[in-house]
């Protein structure tokens, strides 16, 4: 098998942008991640910067560089047009997250000091002596479950829209 | 103390049915089981909530325990369950039609979690006690109906799903608009909170209520619009005829209602004790929100009646012709609501039992009742029609009426469905809809009101013709050619069936139905009521949640 070429219609200066771009990008989308449910940040917006990572790179190098290349994955036909396979991982990323948020919630209702409310909010604090404190709170399930929707949707639209 | 979990249960179950029918989407099978599982369960939680609210009176959950009126609040008072209960029924009938009605590819494209999202909105709407909550659950609703009115994707669909889209963003747009006014005006987003601060805004240090009223207009559009009352009706022929019928019956039986239960909570509940001023124009007297809307209320509730009337009467298709049916229907469920705005106004009293509810007036207790019944009427027997309609549609492939002939000779069964179901509009004893046009004549007769005798009583005559012209036309006669090639899906009818015998049912046995349509009149008309079981209470320090320590 041939190594096939990806991105040749773009300039040399886009792809090499690109390439130092983003990981930036998708360091910072996590960042704002982990950190959403206590300071600037959340999973829409970590979810908006990867998407927006992702669409960086799909218009660059094109959609089958992340697809052959990265996921070994081929294009494959659904309902009769020519989607790239991942759309359809897309969306399962869409619903699997939604299941994460909406869990997030219920999980909540089995903690005894949220008062068995749907949406409650625990968090836990880990002091790991001397080193550093360990912050978690259960928001950030649902950080994580909107992250999934957002990336989802939005690259499931990018990809199928693109493709089109 | 834990929040009744009772109260949440039915939007957890829906919630998580529509999820779940989205991860399952490479299954058809799995997908469909889910589905109709998640359906019966929904059932099951409403008729679960239904029973708690009758025992115990209203229930109120705070989301994450943030106290009222700092967190969104749901509350499940009579008038919520009363709405919940018929609108999940007919929400899960139409359901049912849509499993063996809309096609595989259809179904695994995204039918069934768009369908259980629209139904998360819907009981979200009925259920929230938090105007901007209302207006996320009005969102969820219509976003997903959006997709399932442009489903078939064919040139007219995507026209009516465009003029549906945009009406309805720019409705949306008007109703954050009006609900950040609110905000500004009265300080607070918590509809119990804010009934409390219009009935003594002095005490609250509210300056001025001038605004309210504006605002007040601004989502009553909002609100007939999404009711498709006259004149904002017209995005509804072109939307019920494009959608799958499963939706139509879904659209016209259960999100039509979420606008009329948006006018009688937030007109009835929340603003009708606000003290607006006079208002120096001619034809309007009193001073509280209610006096200007009811005269309005009126004119719209009879244009309604006699538009969707005389438009339904001449159409050549059946979904048309409900659809424009519907729009008349609405402006008999409106018409006893501006009575009751004439009732509180006037103080004017009614007899037993309207009469028993103490400190409102009867008048107001009748009207919301009449306007209860009729959409529970609406609600099933509308349906029942749709999706009759799409049942004919699939066993001969059209629904226009001259080339339809003879059904009642070939599908019998989906005939004596239709006309149950199409009598129960007209309302004929013992059906529920004899007690509907019954209760919005009373409610006419006491409040004296000729106009409205004379518009409800035109309007009965219209119904009488376009559904006689309809029957005669589509079931009597000869068969035609396309009706003698019919072959009718079992299951389909089925569920036409159980809709047309929910209708005979209700009607026989109306006395529960009437005690509970009286309650949730009485809850509606209850603000104190309201405020009390709500208790938005600002005066401890509650800045922050009482479990989130």
């Amino acid at each position: 098998m041939t190594k096939r070429r990806y991105g040749d219609d773009t300039t040399v200066i886009a792809r090499t942008a690109t390439r130092i771009v983003s990981p930036i990008i998708f360091v910072t989308a996590i960042a704002l991640l982990l950190q959403g449910h206590n300071l600037p940040g959340g999973g829409f917006i970590a979810g908006v910067l990867t998407a927006a990572g992702f669409a960086l790179i799909y218009i660059i190098f094109g959609i089958d560089y992340v697809q052959e290349t990265l996921l070994h994955r081929d294009v494959e036909p659904a309902f009769g047009l020519p989607r790239p396979a991942l759309a359809a991982d897309y969306r399962a990323m869409f619903a699997l997250g939604l299941l994460v948020a909406a869990g997030a919630g219920v999980v909540a209702m089995f903690f005894a000091d949220t008062g068995f409310a749907f949406l409650g909010q625990h968090d836990w604090l880990y002091d790991v002596k001397p080193l550093f404190k360990f912050h978690f709170a259960s928001a950030f399930a649902f950080d994580l479950g909107v992250y999934l929707v957002v990336v989802g949707g939005l690259l499931a639209i990018v990809s199928v829209v693109g493709a089109e | 103390m834990s929040p009744p979990v009772a109260v949440i249960a039915p939007l957890l179950v829906v919630l998580f049915t529509a999820i779940l029918t989205a991860v399952a989407h490479r299954s058809l099978r799995v997908q469909r089981a889910l589905s109709v599982l998640g359906g019966v369960a929904y059932l099951g939680a409403v008729a679960y909530l239904f029973a708690r609210v009758k025992a115990e009176g209203t229930l109120v959950y705070q989301l994450a325990d943030w106290r009222a009126p700092y967190g969104v609040t749901i509350v499940a008072d009579d008038l919520s369950v009363f709405m919940l209960a018929f609108g999940s029924f007919v929400g899960v009938a139409a359901l049912a039609f849509a499993v063996v009605y809309v096609d595989e590819v259809g179904q695994r494209v995204s039918f069934h979690p768009l369908y259980h999202f629209m139904l998360v909105g819907v009981t979200g709407s009925f259920l929230t006690g938090d105007i901007f909550n209302l207006f996320v659950w009005f969102e969820v609703m219509l976003m997903s109906s959006y997709v399932l009115v442009v489903f078939y994707s064919g040139a007219e669909h995507t026209r009516a799903a465009l003029q549906y889209v945009v009406l309805n963003l720019v409705g949306s747009a008007l109703m954050l608009v009006a609900i950040g006014g609110l905000y500004a005006t009265v300080g607070t987003l918590n509809m119990a909170d804010m009934a409390r601060r219009l009935a003594d805004p002095a005490a609250f240090g509210i300056t001025t209520l001038a605004p309210v009223l504006g605002l007040s207009v601004v989502l009553f559009v909002v609100f007939a619009l999404k009711a498709g009352i006259v004149p904002f009706h017209w995005w509804v022929p072109a939307a019920y005829r494009a959608a799958p019928a499963p939706v139509s019956a879904a659209l016209a039986g259960v999100v039509k209602k979420v606008g009329i239960y948006a006018i009688i909570r937030l007109y009835f509940t929340v603003f009708a004790p606000a003290d607006l001023g006079e208002l120096a124009l001619p034809g309007f007297s009193g001073s509280g929100p209610l006096a200007y809307f009811g005269p309005v209320l009126l004119v719209m509730a009879i244009a309604s009646i006699l538009l969707g009337g005389v438009a339904a009467v001449n159409r050549d298709d059946i979904d048309d012709l409900l659809a424009y049916s519907s729009v008349g229907q609405v402006g008999f469920i409106v018409l006893p609501l501006a009575l009751a705005a004439f009732g509180i106004v006037a103080g004017v009293d009614a007899p037993a039992p309207y009469g028993d509810v103490a400190g409102v007036s009867g008048l107001a207790v009748l009207g919301v009742t009449a306007a209860l019944v009729y959409s529970l009427n609406h609600g099933l027997a509308k349906s029942a029609l749709f999706l009759a309609s799409g049942a004919i549609y699939d066993a001969t492939g059209t629904s226009r009426l001259d080339r339809l002939g003879g059904l009642a000779e070939r599908a019998p069964v989906l005939s004596g469905g239709f006309f149950v179901a199409a009598i129960g509009l007209v309302g004929i004893p013992p059906l529920i809809g004899f007690f509907g046009k019954f209760l919005v004549f009373d409610a006419a007769a006491v409040a004296g009101s000729e106009l409205a005798l004379g518009g409800a009583l035109a309007g009965a005559i219209l119904t009488i013709t376009y559904v006689t012209r309809a029957w005669n036309r589509g079931f009597w006669g000869t068969p035609t050619e396309v009706v003698d090639a019919t072959r009718t899906n079992r299951t389909q009818v089925a569920v036409v069936v159980v809709l047309a015998i929910a209708v005979v049912g209700v009607g026989v046995a109306f006395d529960p139905v009437l005690e509970a349509a009286i309650e949730g009149a009485a809850a509606a008309l209850d603000t104190q009521g309201y405020v009390d079981a709500v208790n938005p209470d600002t005066t401890t320090s509650a800045t922050s949640g009482g479990g989130h320590a």
